[in-house]
């Protein structure tokens, strides 16, 4: 059975073209609405699955409408199709509960791929568990080869469910996006100074210099991880922040909502361990 | 850093914490450290994304981290800080990040999203922050000292 979509926009021009690329992307447009008047008598007689909604239009705009929708039904799935797509749209869109945002002029392959994710936003979290671990991998072996021109082998942790011990300095990396998730990267403070010495080609001269080369090894492996996944799909639409670092002592570490999925890389060095975990979401952004 | 940035993390945590089965939030004071700070016990790492960024952490020694969860726990017995207690503090922090959010964007600072949290656990450890200057909010929640540590930028 096709999934059923209805198109609200002022413009019959959009709702076409918008109807065009649900038609050939296998999905029946099965109502549309222009403005508020029409849209709850419509939704509720046509009953779709995901409803596309405009921003822009005269009397109540798409965030308006939306709200409306979303009172009149609270499931709705609704995937705000727009040429505005700002911070503050963004956020308004994240307030009302949207599923979706995609961008005009609309891409037919865009659109499609956000309703599918939108119709099973597991699928999109299940690729990320799928993929997350082996591309910071992928990220932390290129890089570390990179700067400090040492090979990297990986070994698999076995008992993924035992806490895990600091081996000394652990940097934590908060990812946000469709899921969001942690990185965490921990190394012993021996290991990180001959990294260091590796990068530098010379010993480092402080613990300070240490430790900010850990923290921005990690910046760069995480950054480069979530690029490459978001060049795969960007509906991911992952961003990281910045690294909070904690050393010194011998700290547990847990994350008791996400399931990290840990690796130790072997370098000549010393090992690295690396920690990747991601949690449901349900916010598509294209 | 901006010191009025602490203000809507001072309302969540005056918001949240009465929802959770807190009767007394006390600010007591408020410091400014530099990036590095040591910790002892329990800090729960969230990362924070938007047009500000950085992190806020939330620490307190371990009998403090078992008393509090005890609480959240309707007074349940916590006689080891295990999966159960660190997954209710957690959860704390969450909630609370969560609502300074909101509270941001009331005041024009918008699209803000958090990490999910991580906890350590230790003795005699550091902490580095991604900013200069940290501000430290010292709370008493029901005689439960607890400090929270914000650095955004």
């Amino acid at each position: 059975m096709s999934i059923k979509v209805m198109v609200v926009d002022d413009s019959p021009f959009s709702r076409m073209m918008i109807g065009e690329a649900l038609s050939e992307g296998g999905y029946e447009v099965v109502g549309e609405a222009d403005s508020l008047d029409s849209l709850i008598e419509t939704y509720n007689n046509c009953k779709p699955d995901v409803v596309t909604m405009d921003i822009a239009m005269p009397g109540a705009d798409g965030f308006e409408c939306s709200r409306e929708l979303r009172l009149n039904d609270p499931k709705a799935k609704i995937i705000l199709v727009s040429s505005m797509k700002d911070e503050e749209s963004e956020a308004e869109a994240k307030r009302i509960g949207v599923s979706g945002y995609v961008q005009k002029p609309v891409d037919g392959e865009t659109l499609i791929k956000v309703i599918k994710n939108v119709m099973s936003p597991d699928s999109l979290f299940e690729q990320l568990m799928e993929r997350g671990l082996e591309t910071f991998k992928e990220a932390l072996a290129q890089n570390v080869t990179r700067m400090a021109k040492t090979p990297v082998t990986f070994t698999t942790i076995e008992n993924c469910d035992t806490p895990y011990m600091s081996q000394g300095i652990t940097t934590v990396i908060g990812i946000i996006g469709q899921s969001s998730g942690s990185m965490i990267m921990d190394l012993s403070a021996e290991s990180a100074e001959k990294i260091a010495e590796g990068i530098l080609r010379r010993p480092p001269k402080n613990r300070e210099e240490v430790l900010a080369m850990v923290a921005e090894l990690a910046n760069i492996i995480a950054g480069i991880a979530c690029s490459m996944l978001n060049k795969k799909d960007k509906a991911f639409a992952l961003r990281v922040s910045p690294p909070s670092l904690f050393h010194g002592n011998d700290a547990e570490i847990v994350s008791p909502s996400v399931k990290i999925q840990k690796s130790l890389a072997q370098t000549e060095f010393g090992s690295i361990f690396l920690g990747v975990g991601f949690k449901k979401g349900s916010m598509l952004w294209m | 850093m901006d010191v009025n940035l602490i203000n809507p993390i001072l309302v969540a945590f005056a918001d949240i914490l009465p929802q959770i089965g807190f009767e007394k939030v006390e600010k007591k004071n408020i410091s400014l450290v530099g990036s590095t700070f040591n910790y002892d016990g329990v800090l729960i790492n969230l990362a924070v994304v938007g047009s500000i960024k950085g992190v806020i952490m939330i620490g307190m020694d371990l009998d403090s981290a078992k008393r509090f969860a005890s609480k959240m726990m309707m007074g349940m017995e916590v006689a080891d800080f295990d999966a159960l207690a660190q997954s209710a503090v957690s959860e704390m922090g969450n909630m609370v990040c969560a609502n300074a959010c909101t509270q941001f964007a009331k005041i024009g600072i918008n699209g803000l999203d958090i990490s999910p949290p991580t906890i350590m656990i230790g003795q005699g450890g550091q902490a580095t922050l991604p900013v200069p200057q940290t501000i430290v909010i010292h709370f008493s929640v029901d005689g439960i000292e607890v400090k929270v540590y914000v650095g955004l930028v």
